[in-house]
């Protein structure tokens, strides 16, 4: 058993350390096919709490391809982000399903080209928000999604099936200008016009 | 797949020979396994069937059959309970041996207290208490009287925490709760489990002074297991009193529910004490581990299996669970009986402010739902306060009106009634869970806005249209008058603790502090406004009493001043607005604590934060424009002319000597001073060397207060 202990120790080393590489190594390319499903599902399995079956997996690259992206670094898939979007009550909101970096590629901005690459399409495809989950322990996430606009808007409490709590976490888009010369009264008007929308 | 093609092969099908459901009006069982083998080979390599209620939660409930981490029906060693029992897993008696028997029946008391600590701190009731097989089989211990009363008692004491919490129903989002499908929470008997446990103190008491044949042979470890048992029995027998007591109506169980409590604790005190004759006393071992283990011996304990549930009922996500310590249980008992106690040491204050400023107070110490869920009962019973106070009578006394106005026929009226559901629903909100509590207030504040406009309409047409005005319309208008402001006040209350919650729940990001104060000062100072008013025309009916009192003189020159309880309110808003304009500052000139982001701006942000106050105009009229409007010209040369720190510090001064009998307010009013003091001198140094050394590092704090923070200014 002894040449399996050693090569697990190599590999939980190989799996922390951090590896040198230039941002522009990284390609980023978008969900191209079923051959990128094993990808993923690795990513995920091996990074994030919960157990996920392989129809929700599906049901998100199948439904959405265009909203989900990886991160090549020399052919090796090192991140990805998978998301929706649809209605939800009376708005047309996007959710970040999950996001994952390898973790020797993290604390590069892989994550945050990721994620700003779905939250582009969406606001593109006329989302007026993007909502998501994370751990109130994940710090990374949460301050990664506090420099892109997102507020803590509530915590949910043992959210987790590990019991942790998690904070939804909310990212509201511009209302689009009506024209610029109406500018002005949209602006005295603004509180009003948002409550139409929510209603 | 298309449809045409599933029915064709459908309609060939014949219904299975056994089928446990049967057939109902709009459906037929039929077998599928032609229609999946076409299926199959229609498919090609990860096609989906997607139906139209194919969603996230149809595709998030999908499991994979035979991966462990999902299939929760897959065997892990035995088929089912009574398979289990065949294989010896839970023998009765233990162990032949006396000495094991006891032992071991001392190790299952022990995991079964950390078993009921983990089933309160979250999981499942199926994975935790009732992975004991022999709770699974009452009839099966009958024998074992030891094992079989305290049995009984934790089938019981689970009743009786699942119905307190249901009842309740504070659990909204803790539902795992109260899940008992399938499992026997209710043995026949059960309900005779404190005589059972009597005789069986009373049969150990006996062996303990030797009047009898003692428990087990080993004559040296008589007296440690005598003891040992007889904390763990009288702990179950008090911790169960306790629990019926604090359901007797209108609290009148609480007082001797206080004294079980104390029985309970001084009973815990003796359980941690047996340890270390468990450990070393009984064996001479010390196993590794001591911090996980769930026994007070650091054994395993027999009897036990979550695995079998998890096949034959309640949900029991297939997955172990970690479960606390037997150390950390007790801890939890310990907090739970204090919480309790506290509970129960409550005078039942006819005043809905002090009820609300008791609540409140509870809830900083963060109890778990079970005290939460017996709080609750106790506030709302029967629709009344305490079961005993009509909710029309504390609404009147609330809002300041006399005593004869709580039998006036306008309590009939529908809006007046709303409210009072209204009333009932707030204290049974600020009862549940901070992060469940704040999304329940923000929601209910609208609600409070529309009977507000709901019941000047309905003042309007009863008291509006009459020209002459007799008696007893005029204390119509009177009463209208004084529950409508209440009822704002009321709003305010409800919006300034939506807010402060979020400090608790860390909602808010430093960049985002300086709005958050800012609109916690415009409702802060609503509130104080309301509050005011109510206390004045309050003490102007006092007034009118008093006139015909001789030394009226000094009543009068106390009226006149500011109320206490405003004076406390206006030290927060002071320090509200102070933090506010302090961080605006910091933004305008130094520019510290701006979030630039790519997608939105403040303002969106600003929106999100307080939808829901603005939703219900919560005040009227306020907007990002006008928090733009009052921040966006702030300079530290100006702050320093208006003072908002030393106004707070001095009032907070001032009130101090009054609150010498009320220690929660005492503390809460110093913890302001030493805020306010801080801020007064951070702001100082800013100002003096802040435009000039561009080194400085301005960061917030929260060590003297939960919600109000500290400014620490660093050089870099």
């Amino acid at each position: 058993m002894e040449p399996n202990r050693e090569e697990e120790q190599r590999r939980q080393e190989a799996a922390t350390q951090k590896v040198e590489f230039d941002p522009s190594e990284i390609e980023y390319v978008s969900y191209g096919g079923e051959h990128h499903l094993p990808l993923i599902m690795n990513l995920v399995d091996q990074e994030l709490s919960e157990p996920y079956s392989i129809f929700t997996y599906r049901y998100f690259v199948y439904l959405w391809p265009n909203l989900s992206f990886m991160a090549f670094h020399k052919g090796k898939c090192v991140g990805t982000v998978v998301c929706k979007m649809g209605e939800h009550r009376t708005t047309f909101r996007g959710y970040i399903a999950m996001l994952v970096v390898l973790k020797p590629y993290r604390g590069r901005g892989i994550a945050t080209e990721l994620v700003t690459r779905s939250i582009k399409v969406m606001m593109e495809s006329g989302c007026e928000e993007v909502t998501l989950e994370a751990e109130v322990t994940n710090k990374g996430a949460l301050a990664l999604y506090g420099r892109l606009g997102f507020i803590r808007a509530k915590r949910l409490f043992r959210y987790y099936l590990n019991g942790v709590d998690a904070f939804r976490l909310k990212l509201l888009f511009p209302c689009p200008e009506i024209h610029p010369a109406l500018s002005m009264i949209a602006e005295s008007d603004e509180s009003h016009r948002h409550h139409d929308q929510i209603a | 797949m298309d449809q045409s093609g599933a029915e064709e092969v459908g309609m060939h099908c014949h219904p299975p020979v056994h089928s446990p459901i049967p057939s109902g009006e709009n459906s037929v069982w039929a077998d599928v396994s032609s229609l999946l083998e076409a299926a199959c080979q229609e498919l090609q390599d990860g096609d989906l069937i997607h139906g139209d209620n194919f969603n996230l939660f149809a595709a998030m409930s999908a499991l994979e059959i035979m991966d462990p981490k999902m299939d929760s029906g897959i065997v892990c060693k035995y088929y089912s309970v009574d398979e289990a029992v065949e294989n010896g897993v839970a023998p009765v008696p233990i162990s032949s041996d006396k000495t094991i028997d006891v032992q071991c029946t001392i190790d299952i008391m022990d995991h079964l207290l950390a078993c009921e600590a983990t089933w309160h701190n979250g999981h499942s009731l199926a994975q935790t208490v009732f992975s004991c097989i022999y709770l699974l089989r009452p009839d099966r211990t009958s024998s074992h009287a030891i094992l079989h009363s305290y049995c009984r008692v934790i089938r019981a004491t689970c009743k009786a925490v699942v119905s307190v919490v249901s009842d309740a129903r504070t659990h909204e989002e803790e539902d795992l709760f109260t899940m008992t499908y399938g499992l026997p929470l209710h043995g026949d008997g059960d309900e005779k489990c404190l005589s059972m446990l009597n005789a069986v103190e009373e049969m150990i008491y006996r062996q303990l002074r030797a009047y009898i044949e003692p428990l087990q042979l080993n004559l040296d470890l008589e007296e440690g297991f005598c003891n040992a048992l007889l904390c763990r029995i009288r702990f179950r027998k008090h911790f169960f009193h306790v629990l019926t007591c604090m359901r007797r109506p209108q609290g009148r169980g609480l007082e001797l529910a206080r004294k079980h409590i104390a029985s309970c604790m001084s009973e815990l005190e003796c359980i941690l004490k047996s340890a270390e004759f468990l450990r070393f006393g009984a064996f001479g071992t010390c196993d590794d581990g001591v911090e996980d283990r769930t026994t007070a011996s650091g054994r395993a304990p027999i009897g036990f299996d979550a695995s079998l549930n998890s096949r034959s009922s309640a949900p029991t996500p297939p997955r172990a669970i970690k479960f606390l310590s037997w150390e950390k249980a007790i801890k939890y008992f310990l907090k739970l009986l204090h919480d309790l106690d506290i509970v129960c040491s409550y005078s039942l204050d006819p005043m809905l402010e002090g009820v609300l400023r008791f609540v409140v107070q509870f809830q900083k110490s963060k109890p778990d739902l079970v005290a939460r869920a017996h709080l609750q009962l106790l506030l709302v019973q029967d629709g009344k306060l305490y079961g005993r106070d009509p909710i029309f009578a504390v609404i009147t006394k609330a809002a300041a009106l006399p005593e004869v106005t709580k039998n006036h026929d306008i309590q009939k009226n529908e809006y007046i009634v709303q409210l009072g559901q209204l009333v009932m629903n707030m204290l049974k909100i600020l009862c549940t869970n901070a992060a469940w509590q704040r999304r329940k207030l923000g929601k209910i504040l609208q609600d409070w806005r529309v009977i507000y406009v709901q019941l000047e309409l309905a003042f309007r047409n009863e008291c509006g249209s009459v020209s002459s005005i007799s008696d007893d319309e005029n204390i119509c208008v009177k009463i209208f008058k004084h529950i409508l402001n209440w009822v704002e006040e009321q709003t305010y209350w409800i919006a300034s603790r939506y807010l402060m919650l979020g400090f608790e729940l860390d909602l808010y990001s430093p960049s985002e502090y300086c709005m958050v104060y800012w609109y916690m000062y415009v409702v802060l100072i609503k509130l104080a406004e309301k509050t005011h008013l109510r206390m004045a025309v309050s003490s102007g009916t006092a007034k009118k009493k008093g006139k015909k009192k001789k030394d009226s003189s000094k009543e009068l020159a106390k009226e006149s001043r500011i109320p206490l309880p405003v004076l406390f309110l206006q030290c927060h808003l002071c320090l509200a607005e102070g933090l506010s304009m302090m961080l605006a500052a910091l933004r305008n000139e130094l520019m510290v604590l701006q979030s630039p982001s790519p997608f939105n701006t403040e303002r969106e942000r600003f929106n999100q934060h307080f939808e829901l106050l603005q939703k219900a105009c919560v005040p009227d009229n306020i907007s990002y424009l006008s928090f733009k409007e009052s921040t966006a010209y702030t300079r530290f040369s100006t702050l320093v002319m208006y003072n908002y720190f030393k106004n707070a510090q001095r009032i907070a001064k001032e009130i101090k000597s009054s609150f010498s009998d009320d220690p929660d307010r005492l503390a809460e009013v110093r913890r302001l001073e030493q805020v306010a003091e801080h801020n007064g001198v951070a702001l100082n140094v800013i100002c003096r060397v802040g435009a000039l050394d561009p080194s400085l590092k301005v960061s917030f704090e929260f060590t003297h207060h939960p919600y109000f923070a500290t400014a620490v200014v660093k050089r870099s």
